[in-house]
């Protein structure tokens, strides 16, 4: 939409409005005496997708609910990476049950085949609750993150390295 | 086939069923799987005519854009019924899906409350579910307000809390005299049980009852339809919550 803000309804005694200085409460200046709450824009810098198939021209196609759609007009630099890239352009009435990111909107499409892991991608393949549990008990503190980015990024030269080694920790085998 | 086995859960998928109201539009939000199969139950027995809207279930989600196209449908004022839950639910109808503890430094910080912080204002009803019915769940003052029960005329609202459905009980808000009341208890429970259990004092409604267990009825069409209907989405639920006829 690009608007600077949106007055929505609803919130009001929320204790969000107290953490929160994006929000602000204000009269609605078109009813007298009601109070509303306004909702700061967020304009991301960078919006990552891991997309089903992408075209050259940088259109592409997310899986799931059309979300991301918004989230990639939000962002002032959207990145794309895909599990497939498509010789012909892709059009609005390719994503059935799936969500257009247009290409207007994308500055950088990269080739990343199983580039959701370990998160998964539509009907491709599913999430890796085993590498998932794992990083959750990494995320619990910086130290253990900390090492977890070493051992599964940091010391790895490539994508296909990375593969490499969570494809062989037991059972990732779905992604083969 | 008196005295059927069913699950915690099929009782409180059967209690929601009974409370959908016909004509009404009801949306079920993402991992829902309760509500989900409580509105499967009630299009197919008791509310043939609600225009039902589930996210994440492709038959029931008729919007070309994403989840935006239902908060949009609230804040217009055309959503009857919608169901939230809350990790917290306190005395005074707030509910909290954001943290335990404090906000900055939080014991838990969960996944958050999307839309809900609105919805709980827009839509004319909102039904709690809560498959834990403990004292960490039902408390006096919740750590965190996601949504308010209560707010003041300055406040434009079109509606807000009407049940908590438990496996224990069904507690209605008294907007009168703003107070969570015990409207039915569940054939596994009993009062003194409800009250035990809940963090702050409970009175009987006015039309309070004991819920009649699912009948044969309501589990086989929980058990064949919504589950024919529902799997894809949730499959642990349907595998872990819902028994085989």
């Amino acid at each position: 939409m690009g608007v600077p803000y949106l007055a929505v309804r609803g919130l009001l005694g929320s204790d969000l409005l107290s953490y929160r200085d994006d929000f602000l409460v204000r009269e609605n200046p078109f009813n007298a005496g009601e109070q509303t709450v306004l909702a700061q824009s967020i304009r991301p810098d960078v919006a990552v997708f891991h997309a089903l198939k992408a075209d050259k021209f940088g259109n592409a196609i997310t899986p799931g609910r059309r979300d991301d759609a918004m989230m990639a007009r939000a962002a002032s630099t959207v990145i794309v990476t895909t599990e497939e890239v498509i010789e012909d352009r892709l059009k609005e009435t390719d994503a059935i049950s799936s969500t257009f990111i247009n290409g207007l909107d994308v500055a950088a499409v990269a080739h990343v085949p199983l580039g959701a892991h370990p998160c998964g991608c539509g009907t491709l393949y599913d999430l890796d609750e085993i590498h998932f549990a794992k990083y959750i008990q990494a995320a619990r503190s910086d130290q253990t993150f900390s090492s977890y980015l070493k051992e599964y990024i940091y010391d790895l030269d490539s994508h296909e390295e990375y593969l490499a080694k969570v494809n062989s920790s037991a059972n990732s085998v779905h992604l083969a | 086939m008196k005295g059927a086995r069913y699950t915690n859960e099929e009782m409180m998928v059967v209690s929601i069923a009974r409370q959908v109201r016909d004509f009404e539009t009801v949306a079920v939000g993402a991992v829902s799987p309760v509500p989900a199969a409580g509105c499967i139950l009630a299009e197919q027995m008791y509310a043939p005519n609600i225009t039902l809207l589930m996210l994440d279930v492709e038959e029931y989600y008729p919007f070309s854009a994403g989840s935006s196209e239902l908060h949009f449908l609230a804040q217009r004022g055309e959503l009857d019924l919608f169901f939230l839950s809350g990790v917290q639910i306190d005395e005074h109808a707030n509910f909290n899906l954001h943290v335990i503890g404090n906000y900055r430094r939080p014991d838990v910080r969960l996944a958050g409350a999307y839309g809900s912080g609105m919805l709980y204002y827009m839509a004319r009803r909102v039904i709690f579910f809560r498959t834990e019915h403990s004292l960490r769940t039902f408390v006096p003052k919740v750590d965190f307000v996601s949504g308010a029960g209560v707010t003041p005329d300055t406040v434009y609202r079109q509606g807000g809390p009407s049940l908590v459905i438990t496996p224990k009980g069904i507690l209605e808000w008294d907007n009168r005299t703003a107070q969570w009341k015990i409207l039915y208890v569940q054939p596994a429970s009993s009062y003194h049980d409800v009250q035990a259990h809940t963090g702050f004092e409970l009175r009987p409604s006015d039309s309070f009852r004991y819920a009649a267990p699912p009948t044969n009825k309501e589990l086989s069409c929980l058990r064949t339809v919504a589950r024919y209907k529902l799997e894809a989405t949730y499959p642990d639920f349907f595998q872990n919550n819902v028994l085989r006829d």
